[in-house]
């Protein structure tokens, strides 16, 4: 089927999100809290667009709003560039130590006000994708908790978390640097857990905690290039494909 | 005064949360040990523990029937007078009846001749305060359960036609038409399919559902059993939030006795039917009354709220079709099926039908539950049946529909109330909560209060909710501290257009309405804040002086007892003044004095 997006027609499957159609169309919508590996959130509400049903008019949030019927879609205008300019402004006064915030900020053309700031070096935007990150990877080590502004992203009652593998899905997902992982003398300290790292086999350098390799062995999964770093692995691959040759 | 019957009586105690918190259940224990020390064969009496009455202001209150008498505030100590006079000897205790403010006389059956009752109209709450809730006997003998006997001989789709001609809109604030629900749910055809009622009322000062669950359990199980019926759900469950322990236990006693009695069950009614219900305990997440937080919540994840573009009706709890409504909701579900569409229909206005049940708290004479048609003016509900301001202040505002609801200032006092007409004054129904104001609140105070609430109560999960409430409550309590600025309203106006526009819940979306609200109408209060540094209720303390009026102050010193901090001087006769240095202005003195001589600055 078809629905129109910004004066274009652009086909879509039954069921799919605005965003998804959109993005697949290069019609670009900003995200903060979308990744393509997950369901839309709906959490930081940058992709709001309007939609024309009929003679019904909405604002709605493009990731986690179906197309299931005739629809036009307007991804900007100017009531929602002004939503989004207040969104950001409202995301630089809580996380202002993150770059992405602070770019878009001036991106967007916001204004300094009144308003207080908080902590300078505070980066977390609550957009939830490390818990889904951690949530895949089969671990639930990281849950948002409490609720309102006092909701954070933490392990369970702030203590180094058994299941946690040490594995940083959580901060190769974030999108604003916030979670901090330290790592040196062949170990690494993440969520207050310290992890010792094993290293590559063909390079020597460090590249995975022990807990992550027992985790893939006892998952069933192949295993024979699990002691190597993900540039060897490729690199072993490649070898063995030109061997083929 | 005597009377003429003295056989088959009835005394009734009200047990609901109100007079129970003020001693109701000793009362009842008295008078049920007393009445055994009687014997059998002098008077045939026997006391019932009912629901709440909705007279709050007035409880522990006593009914002895057939005779009529209602006693107010009803202390153990009162109950040998009771047995003696009016049980033995059917005398009226003239100091136990309620004293009417206005003509000055006692009344002896309040139901018939004050304004309180007679001004309301009872379906939701028709059983309330007559039938025991721990007794199915007593739901039976009020037509209990007829509705869901009648349902059975109509076809699902005559029972759905029935629940959409009566134009039922959903109690819990939304309004949307319930029969709409139950049919969009009915067509997918997918199963299993659940229904829910949502009984986590969170409103601060609401209790119309607390006092159905508590008072009249079975009504709300006979609605769900009928919409199941409607709709071929097979599992049903009942969010109650865990502070309502009254209202659990009487719901899982009806649970129990509506297993027993076939309505609920494998086979209902030997109908061949199969529904059943449990009860799920809320946690005391407010945004878990938000209707997709609370699936969440029954499912054991976090009391999120989700995007409602897909209806419940159609994914809801685990994704399956779920209808859920509201206490209330569920409570008129019977009647309209006993009593038919039509007649349901004829109360209330054009869009909106039946009666509404309003929580009526505040700075007003008689506070409590009513139940009134729709399309009720304010004016009717607070000066008629709510007996007018205390203390004979001016009214100032009244705030409607929770803490994301508005406050509706004096001039639309004739407003007749439904949900169309509280949405265009900027406001909305929410549940029902009416929150009477008097000329000494301060509405920049308390938008602040509300927005401190919804602060708390956010669940965080979307960026306007969570943060937009927060600034403009740091806003909010800047002004209040006298530190406001005036390019601050039009930053608090921009806000709150975005978190109306883009927050995901109904909780967000209306989050901004204390706010808009109160700018909307009560504006020079703002004004007076940020440019006057003047808090002209006399309520935000870095902004308010009082000082004594000496043509006025008679010198009786009841101030001086008053303050707690010893900061009025002065002889007796004489006037007295006030030492502002030493003064908290927390208000005491322009509380008690009776000459209006403290005044404000």
């Amino acid at each position: 089927m078809k629905i129109m997006i910004d004066g274009r027609d652009v086909d879509v499957e039954y069921g799919e999100t605005i965003l998804t159609a959109a993005k697949r169309a290069g019609i670009k919508i900003p995200t903060l809290c979308h990744n393509e590996a997950f369901e839309g959130q709906g959490r930081c509400r940058l992709c709001m667009v309007e939609v024309e049903k009929g003679s019904m008019k909405n604002t709605v949030a493009s990731c986690t709003y179906p197309i299931t019927g005739e629809i036009k879609v307007t991804t900007s205008t100017p009531l929602i560039e002004k939503t989004r300019k207040n969104i950001i402004m409202l995301l630089y006064k809580q996380a202002p130590g993150s770059q992405l915030i602070q770019d878009m900020y001036k991106e967007y053309g916001c204004v300094d006000n009144s308003l207080e700031e908080n902590n300078a070096d505070e980066r977390c935007i609550l957009c939830n994708l490390c818990v889904l990150a951690c949530q895949e990877m089969g671990s639930s080590a990281i849950s948002l908790i409490m609720r309102g502004t006092d909701k954070q992203v933490a392990t369970p009652y702030n203590e180094a978390a058994e299941v946690c593998l040490g594995c940083g899905a959580c901060a190769e997902i974030c999108p604003t640097n916030a979670i901090k992982v330290i790592e040196k003398d062949g170990q690494r300290i993440i969520w207050n857990k310290v992890f010792n790292l094993v290293n590559c086999q063909r390079c020597g350098k460090p590249f995975a905690t022990r807990e992550q390799l027992e985790y893939i062995a006892a998952q069933g999964k192949d295993i024979s290039t699990q002691n190597l770093c993900e540039s060897c692995r490729r690199k072993s691959a490649a070898e063995k494909i030109q061997g083929f040759m | 005064m005597k009377m003429n019957s003295n056989e088959g009586r009835q005394i009734l105690v009200c047990c609901g949360t109100g007079c129970q918190a003020n001693g109701s259940l000793q009362v009842f224990d008295a008078i049920q040990e007393q009445i055994q020390s009687l014997g059998a064969v002098e008077v045939k009496t026997f006391a019932k523990s009912t629901g709440c009455n909705g007279w709050c202001e007035q409880g522990p209150l006593v009914k002895i029937l057939p005779d009529d008498i209602t006693y107010c505030q009803v202390k153990v100590d009162d109950v040998p007078a009771i047995i003696d006079k009016t049980i033995k000897n059917n005398e009226v205790i003239e100091r136990l009846l309620y004293r009417d403010p206005a003509s000055k006389k006692r009344v002896k059956s309040p139901h018939l001749e004050l304004d309180f009752y007679q001004k309301q109209k009872k379906i939701a709450l028709r059983n309330i305060g007559e039938i025991d809730p721990a007794s199915i006997e007593d739901y039976i003998d009020r037509d209990g359960y007829k509705a869901l006997e009648k349902a059975f001989s109509i076809s699902a789709e005559q029972i759905i036609t029935e629940v959409i001609k009566s134009g039922l809109r959903g109690r819990g604030g939304g309004g949307f038409p319930a029969g709409i629900k139950w049919q969009s749910c009915a067509e997918q055809s997918n199963a299993p399919r659940y229904i829910i009622c949502n009984g986590d009322e969170g409103d601060p000062g609401a209790f119309m559902d607390r006092s159905i669950m508590e008072g009249d359990p079975h009504t709300v199980i006979e609605g769900m059993v009928i919409c199941a019926l409607a709709t071929g759900a097979s599992n049903g469950f009942i969010y109650v939030r865990d502070e309502y322990a009254l209202a659990l236990k009487n719901l899982n006693q009806a649970l129990i006795d509506a297993r027993k009695g076939s309505f609920l069950g494998e086979n209902i009614m030997g109908q061949g039917f199969a529904f059943d219900i449990e009860v799920v305990r809320g946690g005391g997440a407010f945004v878990c009354g938000e209707e997709t937080a609370l699936i969440a919540s029954v499912e054991g994840k976090i009391g999120e709220p989700r995007d409602k573009y897909v209806f419940p009706a159609e994914k809801g709890l685990w994704g399956q079709p779920t209808v859920i409504n509201n206490v209330e909701t569920w409570a008129n579900i019977p009647v309209i099926i006993n009593e038919g569409a039509d007649k349901f229909a004829s109360i209330g206005t054009e869009n909106s039908k039946g009666t509404k049940v309003f929580s009526l708290v505040g700075k007003v004479v008689n506070t409590g539950l009513v139940e009134v048609p729709m399309g009720t003016t304010l004016r009717q509900i607070i000066f008629e049946i709510g007996g007018g301001i205390l203390k004979g202040r001016q009214f100032k505002a009244v705030q409607t529909g929770g803490p994301s609801g508005g406050c509706i200032p004096a001039e639309l006092l004739d407003l007749p109330v439904d949900f169309d007409t509280l949405k265009e004054v900027g406001s909305m129904m929410g549940s029902g909560g009416l929150i009477v104001m008097d000329e000494r609140t301060c509405m920049v105070e308390v938008a602040r209060y509300y927005l401190n609430f919804l602060a708390g109560e956010s669940c965080g999960k979307c960026v306007p909710c969570r943060e937009g409430i927060r600034r403009m409550q740091e806003i909010l309590t800047r002004i209040c501290e006298g530190k406001g600025q005036i390019s601050d309203i039009e930053l608090l106006e921009e806000i709150a257009e975005t978190v109306k526009i883009a927050a995901l819940c109904g909780l967000g979306k209306t989050a901004a309405n204390p706010v808009l609200s109160t700018l909307r109408y009560f504006r020079d209060e703002y004004l007076a804040h940020i440019e006057e540094h003047r808090c002209p209720a006399g309520v935000c303390r870095d902004l308010t002086e009082f000082y004594i009026d000496k043509e006025k102050c008679t010198g009786c010193g009841i101030c001086i007892k008053n303050c707690p901090v010893d900061a009025i001087h002065g002889e007796k006769k004489e006037a007295h003044t006030i030492d502002v240095e030493k003064c908290i202005t927390c208000g005491s003195c322009i509380d008690t004095c009776r000459f209006d001589a403290v005044r404000i600055r």
